[in-house]
Protein backbone atom coordinates (compact mmCIF):
# COMPACT_ATOMS: atom_id res chain seq x y z
CA UNK A 1 0.00 0.00 0.00
CA UNK A 2 1.02 3.51 -0.66
CA UNK A 3 3.20 5.24 2.15
CA UNK A 4 0.50 8.13 2.08
CA UNK A 5 -2.43 5.73 2.22
CA UNK A 6 -0.96 4.19 5.18
CA UNK A 7 -1.07 7.45 7.55
CA UNK A 8 -4.41 8.23 5.68
CA UNK A 9 -5.67 5.09 7.03
CA UNK A 10 -3.58 4.83 10.79
CA UNK A 11 -4.59 8.76 11.17
CA UNK A 12 -8.89 9.43 10.28
CA UNK A 13 -9.46 5.77 12.45
CA UNK A 14 -7.74 6.92 15.06
CA UNK A 15 -9.23 9.96 15.12
CA UNK A 16 -13.09 7.91 14.83
CA UNK A 17 -11.89 5.56 17.54
CA UNK A 18 -10.88 8.78 19.71
CA UNK A 19 -14.12 9.93 19.56
CA UNK A 20 -15.78 6.87 19.98
CA UNK A 21 -13.65 6.26 23.18
CA UNK A 22 -14.20 10.27 24.89
CA UNK A 23 -18.46 9.94 24.27
CA UNK A 24 -18.29 6.07 25.08
CA UNK A 25 -16.38 6.81 28.61
CA UNK A 26 -18.92 9.83 29.03
CA UNK A 27 -22.21 8.48 28.10
CA UNK A 28 -21.74 4.56 30.03
CA UNK A 29 -19.01 5.52 32.97
CA UNK A 30 -19.65 8.66 33.75
CA UNK A 31 -23.53 8.11 32.73
CA UNK A 32 -23.97 11.49 30.80
CA UNK A 33 -25.68 9.74 28.17
CA UNK A 34 -29.52 10.63 27.04
CA UNK A 35 -31.87 9.80 29.22
CA UNK A 36 -33.90 6.53 28.79
CA UNK A 37 -35.10 5.36 31.89
CA UNK A 38 -36.86 1.72 31.48
CA UNK A 39 -39.79 2.12 34.20
CA UNK A 40 -42.90 1.60 32.96
CA UNK A 41 -46.52 3.34 34.72
CA UNK A 42 -50.29 3.13 33.78
CA UNK A 43 -51.01 6.46 31.76
CA UNK A 44 -54.15 6.33 33.51
CA UNK A 45 -53.11 5.61 36.71
CA UNK A 46 -50.58 8.18 36.91
CA UNK A 47 -52.96 10.34 39.53
CA UNK A 48 -53.02 7.24 41.77
CA UNK A 49 -49.16 5.88 41.52
CA UNK A 50 -46.62 7.27 43.63
CA UNK A 51 -44.64 9.26 43.53
CA UNK A 52 -46.88 11.17 40.85
CA UNK A 53 -49.46 11.48 43.76
CA UNK A 54 -47.55 13.69 45.32
CA UNK A 55 -46.15 15.76 42.54
CA UNK A 56 -43.43 18.39 43.87
CA UNK A 57 -40.14 19.60 44.09
CA UNK A 58 -38.65 17.50 47.36
CA UNK A 59 -35.25 17.96 48.92
CA UNK A 60 -33.31 14.53 49.06
CA UNK A 61 -30.21 15.42 50.17
CA UNK A 62 -27.57 18.63 51.22
CA UNK A 63 -28.55 20.26 47.77
CA UNK A 64 -30.26 17.58 46.18
CA UNK A 65 -33.74 17.54 45.21
CA UNK A 66 -35.95 15.52 43.05
CA UNK A 67 -38.41 17.30 41.15
CA UNK A 68 -41.90 15.25 40.58
CA UNK A 69 -43.45 15.91 37.12
CA UNK A 70 -46.78 15.28 35.55
CA UNK A 71 -47.07 16.67 32.29
CA UNK A 72 -50.30 17.14 30.60
CA UNK A 73 -51.25 19.20 27.89
CA UNK A 74 -50.57 21.65 28.00
CA UNK A 75 -48.35 22.61 31.51
CA UNK A 76 -46.34 20.93 34.03
CA UNK A 77 -47.02 20.00 37.26
CA UNK A 78 -45.61 21.38 39.22
CA UNK A 79 -44.84 24.48 37.36
CA UNK A 80 -42.31 27.39 37.78
CA UNK A 81 -39.71 25.41 39.99
CA UNK A 82 -37.40 27.55 42.46
CA UNK A 83 -33.87 25.23 43.43
CA UNK A 84 -30.76 27.25 45.40
CA UNK A 85 -27.62 27.38 43.07
CA UNK A 86 -25.47 24.60 43.11
CA UNK A 87 -28.41 22.27 43.14
CA UNK A 88 -28.29 18.80 41.57
CA UNK A 89 -31.95 18.34 40.52
CA UNK A 90 -33.25 14.98 39.43
CA UNK A 91 -36.65 15.39 37.14
CA UNK A 92 -38.35 12.13 37.80
CA UNK A 93 -41.48 12.66 34.56
CA UNK A 94 -44.38 11.29 32.75
CA UNK A 95 -47.21 11.78 30.80
CA UNK A 96 -50.72 11.71 31.54
CA UNK A 97 -51.48 11.84 27.75
CA UNK A 98 -49.94 12.23 24.68
CA UNK A 99 -45.82 12.32 24.11
CA UNK A 100 -43.94 15.59 25.70
CA UNK A 101 -40.51 16.97 25.89
CA UNK A 102 -38.92 18.69 28.74
CA UNK A 103 -36.01 21.07 27.30
CA UNK A 104 -34.76 23.72 29.97
CA UNK A 105 -32.87 25.93 27.23
CA UNK A 106 -29.26 26.88 28.14
CA UNK A 107 -28.52 23.72 29.49
CA UNK A 108 -27.94 20.02 28.11
CA UNK A 109 -30.99 18.84 29.42
CA UNK A 110 -33.68 17.81 26.66
CA UNK A 111 -35.84 14.99 27.61
CA UNK A 112 -38.94 13.11 25.64
CA UNK A 113 -41.32 12.13 28.39
CA UNK A 114 -43.72 9.40 26.66
CA UNK A 115 -47.24 8.44 28.44
CA UNK A 116 -46.76 4.74 29.84
CA UNK A 117 -42.78 5.60 30.71
CA UNK A 118 -41.06 7.29 33.82
CA UNK A 119 -38.10 9.89 32.25
CA UNK A 120 -35.16 10.68 34.85
CA UNK A 121 -32.51 13.19 34.41
CA UNK A 122 -30.43 15.13 36.55
CA UNK A 123 -28.80 18.74 36.13
CA UNK A 124 -26.60 20.37 38.57
CA UNK A 125 -27.80 23.74 38.35
CA UNK A 126 -24.54 26.18 38.70
CA UNK A 127 -25.61 29.39 37.58
CA UNK A 128 -28.14 31.79 39.07
CA UNK A 129 -30.88 33.09 36.87
CA UNK A 130 -34.43 31.76 34.95
CA UNK A 131 -34.41 28.66 33.07
CA UNK A 132 -37.12 28.30 30.03
CA UNK A 133 -38.21 25.21 30.04
CA UNK A 134 -40.08 24.29 26.65
CA UNK A 135 -42.41 21.07 25.46
CA UNK A 136 -40.48 20.37 22.44
CA UNK A 137 -42.50 17.65 21.14
CA UNK A 138 -46.12 18.23 19.42
CA UNK A 139 -48.42 18.07 21.45
CA UNK A 140 -51.43 19.22 20.10
CA UNK A 141 -53.17 22.96 19.81
CA UNK A 142 -51.91 24.06 22.97
CA UNK A 143 -48.32 23.09 22.48
CA UNK A 144 -46.57 26.38 21.64
CA UNK A 145 -47.70 27.26 24.99
CA UNK A 146 -46.54 24.95 27.05
CA UNK A 147 -43.78 25.96 28.84
CA UNK A 148 -42.46 26.84 32.05
CA UNK A 149 -39.66 28.58 34.32
CA UNK A 150 -36.83 27.26 36.82
CA UNK A 151 -35.23 30.02 38.69
CA UNK A 152 -32.04 29.05 40.06
CA UNK A 153 -31.19 31.17 42.76
CA UNK B 1 5.69 -14.67 -40.43
CA UNK B 2 7.60 -12.59 -37.59
CA UNK B 3 5.93 -11.87 -34.30
CA UNK B 4 6.02 -8.13 -34.47
CA UNK B 5 5.35 -6.04 -31.73
CA UNK B 6 3.22 -3.62 -33.13
CA UNK B 7 3.60 -1.00 -30.12
CA UNK B 8 6.35 -0.41 -27.81
CA UNK B 9 5.06 -1.31 -24.26
CA UNK B 10 4.63 2.19 -22.52
CA UNK B 11 6.40 2.03 -19.81
CA UNK B 12 4.87 4.12 -16.77
CA UNK B 13 7.86 5.00 -14.59
CA UNK B 14 5.96 8.19 -13.01
CA UNK B 15 3.16 6.85 -10.29
CA UNK B 16 0.65 9.31 -9.62
CA UNK B 17 1.50 11.64 -7.39
CA UNK B 18 -1.40 11.32 -4.29
CA UNK B 19 0.43 14.26 -2.32
CA UNK B 20 -2.88 16.45 -3.52
CA UNK B 21 -5.12 13.94 -2.48
CA UNK B 22 -3.50 13.70 0.95
CA UNK B 23 -3.85 17.39 1.02
CA UNK B 24 -7.34 17.33 0.09
CA UNK B 25 -8.53 14.70 2.31
CA UNK B 26 -6.48 16.36 5.30
CA UNK B 27 -8.46 19.14 5.04
CA UNK B 28 -11.89 17.22 4.86
CA UNK B 29 -10.22 15.57 8.01
CA UNK B 30 -9.83 19.15 9.87
CA UNK B 31 -13.16 20.30 9.26
CA UNK B 32 -14.61 17.09 10.86
CA UNK B 33 -12.25 18.02 14.09
CA UNK B 34 -13.32 21.25 14.15
CA UNK B 35 -17.00 20.67 14.22
CA UNK B 36 -16.64 17.47 16.02
CA UNK B 37 -14.69 19.76 19.07
CA UNK B 38 -17.37 22.44 18.18
CA UNK B 39 -20.02 20.98 19.44
CA UNK B 40 -18.49 18.36 21.89
CA UNK B 41 -17.56 22.32 23.63
CA UNK B 42 -20.88 23.31 23.28
CA UNK B 43 -22.27 20.15 25.07
CA UNK B 44 -19.66 20.41 27.79
CA UNK B 45 -20.33 24.21 28.48
CA UNK B 46 -23.74 23.48 29.34
CA UNK B 47 -22.51 20.86 31.88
Amino acid sequence: MHRLEEIWLGLSAGILILFMVIVGYQTFALGMGPPSNKENIDPEQVDQTAPFDNPGVKKVGENEYEVVMTLQAFGFTPSDIEVPAGAEVTFTMTSKDVVHGFQVAGTNINAMVMPGHIQEITHTFDEPGEYLVLCNEYCGAGHQLMSTTITVK
Amino acid sequence: MEAAKTSTPVENKEETSLKGTMVSVLFVLGVIVVMWVGVFWLYMSRV
